[in-house]
């Protein structure tokens, strides 16, 4: 089987080859197929340089650009320079960073933290490795302390109790079906889905079983363990009580079967009473997960992933919701998906270069403003908001205000991390509560408007903005300036008036004033 | 309705559009039709929700069992509704009878306190894999804030407070609560000292502006959300007044009682008259597993007082015709008594009190056999109380739904039905 799979994907790499031939890059591909179905529609005009600029540094570094790198932006005179500016970013440390902060805060969904696992997740996309070996990684849980890397994060931190509750085996595995295969199958644990026809109860238990014999052994290490695995789960529906049973399997893939050890053999380390030692199976379920579920026979591997980075680019999955791949569901452009997903697994699952080609579609970098009236978001026809996390607010506000340390270039604005824990409190979702839809809520509108870290941003001291702007004797220029450092274009000429306006009302305090209104202002606030 | 509750400046209208954008209902007459939205915003209902934790005694307060084997040492005491008895450690409150609607019928499954809170504030619907929102929670969604723009559920109660985001479950956090610990205003709700009131205004109404100008050439429905949230706040921290104990009157708190329950419950009528949806005042200690009886003597003594104040209030501004008013806890107490003269857990048979909006007056429904250890006739399970909650603010639970990312959710346990025989 698994001969004939490495064989199709050969040929698919082929087949690709030759359509994606020098003539069409996958972006135009992209963008021929946005275009198709929006034929007949208004369509956003291309975004000019510096709302390309905030749009894909907020994106792919995760913070608005700064003056400098507007001014040499705007300066560079090169024809291919967008597509340039994103593989620089995309291959940056502060790239990779930021694509693991998209990816930890995206399948975490902040139900917690570790330095291992970000410093694994920044190397893996620094190194460009590829999802497939990635999902592996992470699938396979840590289960020997020779096993050096943070992967086994995901899969620990799901095994800790949270307060009184159980471990939670069936949020486990629904995380599992959510985020590696776009199938949310919480309702079909108790009973086959009701609405989606395909999510049927085998499934959400076939992937219940490579969990269920799974323990964390030590939360700080990350390390976890499995009970031995000898026979198939039992389950019934809540509906129809007949005993039914499944051993681990990927939804839409055979089954895994549990192998028949003579009584004695099963284990590779036996168990030792003694020591409390419940032993190493040989067969282990989680290795199992590891090797069937990110393989090209899965196609809704290669699906999901494509749309989790199709919704990271373009501020909406073609899939939407995310979690929701199903018959009933279609794609906005089924076609489009289908192809990505084939290319994306012909290119052995390189995010970089997916990443890359989306940003390079004009898709992507069309303005995110029209004249006439904005067609349904599906059309993907002018550049969608997206929500800031916590973390991209705050180096933007950094960045915006003067406060980031320019001592060492190339470097990301740091920042203590009390800091980021107030931001996250102020502007993140609670814990399993996915960040994939922009909320504003009352306490983050009470701590941009009164939290001391935010307006001590304002104070005039050396080199903030706002002691830049008090330097400049002409308002429209500081007008223009401050529009600049935090808006990210100049204003215009009715913004400058009533700026002038504000800055004659607001007095000593005009700057800041003006600079605090800039910050908490939706435009500010959203990337679009 | 007092004149405070009225204002009818325009852009409250934006936060409720957002607040009614992402709601489904089954069958033809959606909840999306201006009509439908017209109809819930001229009557403009209110909730408040008073919840005892731990669990107060129904035998102590509203299904007392005098001179049987579980009853205890206090006495039934007649209402100002003829045939209604109730403990005679409600004497105030027995003179309310007449505004009250009592189910002396709950059976509920829950007698832990960890799950029962929980399940009992969430209506225990069926499990279908996501966390249900608290009542409070609830009601933000299905109705939205109120003509006032102040936000829709805050939770006013002893110790910490904060924004209270797991209230909310699948609703996500912007309708969690807003907690008033010790009855205090939350972090970054006062205006900062740094910040005149007038550079304020000059603040906000630029950063308004400015939303203004991005919202050309855009969808509206973001930046109108951000102008609601800050409206919201705006309006909230206008009143500061509601926070200040100066502003109490030594008459009013004489009437409320000094203590937290009778404090908060004051502050929890001001919210109410100031236009929150949906007020939830939280008492705690009630869990008197040893020496019950002083405890409640104690406990049910100040509840009566304060609870009679409200009730008073409520009545004398004619509020009650629109504010639903609920008396709960995560069960009732064993009508055993333990070797420490305590009561245990007892969600098998117990009681909540109700009045206002929707409800009978002077009506008690449901009972429990002679010893109080089991109701008699037809029980009701909390999903029951949501539906009668939902009917009263004039919300059609059977047909309601959540619409949870396409996951189609009923607002209340599809099995249960209200108790209508306490509904007007």
């Amino acid at each position: 089987m698994r001969f004939i799979y490495f064989y199709s994907s050969v040929c698919m790499i082929i087949f690709f080859s030759a359509s994606l031939n020098a003539k069409e890059a996958l972006h135009e591909l992209i963008d021929r197929h946005v275009e198709q179905k929006a034929k007949g529609l208004a369509v956003a005009a291309v975004a000019d340089d510096l709302e390309f600029l905030r749009r894909a540094s907020l994106d792919f570094l995760g913070r608005i650009p700064t003056l400098q790198e507007q001014k040499d932006f705007l300066a560079d005179k090169s024809a291919d320079k967008r597509g340039a500016w994103i593989d620089k970013a995309l291959a940056s440390k502060s790239g990779a960073k930021r694509l693991a902060d998209f990816f930890h805060i995206h399948f975490m969904e902040r139900l917690g933290d570790n330095p291992q696992w970000r410093e694994y997740l920044e190397n893996s996309f620094f190194e460009n490795k590829p999802w497939n070996v990635m999902a592996s990684e992470i699938l396979k849980g840590k289960r020997s302390e020779e096993q050096k890397s943070g992967a086994g994060f995901f899969i620990s931190k799901r095994l800790e109790n949270y307060g009184q509750n159980p471990v939670d085996y069936s949020g486990l595995a629904r995380d599992v079906g959510r985020l590696f295969l776009g199938k949310d199958l919480r309702c079909a644990e108790c009973h086959d889905h009701l609405f989606v026809e395909e999510y049927k109860q085998q499934d959400f238990k076939g992937l219940f079983a490579f969990f269920e014999n799974t323990y964390l052994k030590d939360a700080k290490t990350m390390l976890v363990a499995e009970k031995l695995t000898s026979k198939k789960l039992e389950y019934a529906s809540v509906f129809k009580k007949e005993k039914k049973e499944t051993g681990p399997r990927v939804p839409g893939l055979m089954e895994v079967s549990i192998p028949d050890f003579p009584k004695g053999q099963e284990y590779l380390v036996p168990p030792d009473p003694k020591k409390k030692f419940q032993g190493v199976p040989k067969f282990s379920p989680l290795e199992e997960l590891s090797k069937t579920l990110p393989d090209s026979a899965n196609t809704s591997f290669s699906r999901n992933m494509v749309n989790r980075v199709w919704f990271f680019v373009m501020g909406r999955g073609l899939v939407h919701p995310l979690d929701l791949h199903h018959a009933g569901n279609p794609a906005s452009h089924p076609e489009l998906l289908d192809m990505l997903a084939k290319v994306f697994e012909a290119h052995k699952y390189d995010v970089r270069w997916l990443i890359s080609e989306l940003a390079k579609s004009k898709t992507y970098q069309r303005s995110s403003r029209m004249d006439q009236k904005l067609p349904a978001k599906e059309f993907f026809v002018y550049g969608l908001e997206k929500r800031l996390s916590a973390e991209q607010l705050l180096a933007s506000i950094l960045v915006a205000t003067g406060r980031w340390n320019k001592d060492k270039p190339g470097e990301e604005p740091s920042f203590p991390e009390a800091l980021l824990q107030k931001y996250m409190k102020a502007f993140a979702n609670a814990a399993r509560e996915p960040e994939d839809e922009i909320a504003f809520s009352l306490q983050a509108a009470l701590f941009l408007l009164n939290d001391s870290t935010v307006l001590k941003l304002l104070e005039p001291d050396e080199g903030s903005l706002v002691a830049q702007l008090e330097k400049i004797q002409d308002e429209r220029k500081a007008i223009e300036l401050a529009w600049l450092s935090t808006l990210i274009r100049k204003p215009s000429e009715y913004e400058v008036r009533f700026a002038l306006e504000v800055l004659k009302k607001a007095k000593d305090s005009k700057y800041k004033v003006l600079v605090w209104g800039l910050l908490a202002s939706s435009e500010f606030n959203l990337n679009h | 309705m007092n004149k405070m509750q009225k204002c009818f400046s325009k852009e409250h209208n934006i936060s409720r559009r957002e607040w009614f954008q992402h709601l489904g209902v089954v069958g033809a007459a959606g909840m999306f039709s201006p009509a439908f939205a017209e109809a819930i915003k001229k009557k403009d209902k209110q909730v408040m929700f008073i919840w005892l934790d731990g669990g107060i005694s129904q035998l102590e307060s509203w299904d007392p069992k005098p001179n049987t084997t579980f009853g205890g040492p206090f006495r039934a005491i007649p209402t100002n509704v003829n045939g209604i008895h109730i403990s005679e450690l409600l004497p105030k409150t027995s003179m309310h009878m007449d505004k009250m609607a009592i189910v002396r019928s709950l059976s509920t499954k829950d007698n832990s306190h960890s799950a029962g809170v929980d399940r009992i504030q969430r209506g225990d619907p069926k499990n279908r894999g996501v966390t249900y929102p608290y009542i409070g929670s609830a009601i933000s969604k299905l109705m939205g804030p109120c003509e006032e723009g102040m936000p829709p559920y805050v939770w006013i109660k002893p110790m910490n407070g904060g924004f209270i985001s797991k209230d909310a479950g699948f609703l996500g956090p912007k309708y969690g609560a807003i907690a008033f610990g010790d009855g205090k205003p939350p972090d970054n709700l006062p205006r900062a000292q740094t910040v005149s009131k007038e550079l304020d205004d000059i603040r906000k109404e630029f950063r308004a502006k400015l939303d203004l100008q991005y919202r050309k050439g855009r969808m509206p429905e973001n930046s109108e959300a951000a102008t609601a949230v800050f409206d919201m706040a705006d309006k909230l921290q206008q009143r500061l007044d509601l926070f200040d104990p100066a502003n109490v009157s030594a008459k009013d708190a004489e009437r409320y009682g000094t203590w937290d329950l009778g404090r908060h419950l004051y502050l929890g009528r001001r919210m109410l008259e100031a236009g929150v949806r949906f007020v939830k005042v939280t008492s705690y200690g009630w869990d008197t597993h040893g020496d019950n009886f002083n405890g409640h003597l104690s406990l049910v003594s100040k509840f009566d007082k304060s609870f009679a104040a409200l009730m008073d209030d409520l009545h004398d501004r004619k509020m009650l015709d629109n504010v639903l008013v609920i008396v709960l806890s995560e069960f009732g107490r064993t009508p055993r008594i333990n070797g420490h003269h305590g009561r245990d857990h007892w969600p098998e048979a117990w009681s909540c009190a109700m009045a206002g909006c929707g409800l009978k007056k002077g009506i008690v429904s449901g009972k429990t056999n002679a010893l109080g250890t089991e109701v008699e006739g037809k029980s009701h399970d909390i999903g029951s109380m949501f539906h009668t909650w939902f009917s009263a603010l004039g919300l059609d639970s059977a047909s309601l739904e959540y619409d949870n990312q396409g996951q189609p959710l009923p607002v209340a346990h599809e099995d249960e039905k209200a108790v209508t025989e306490v509904l007007a």
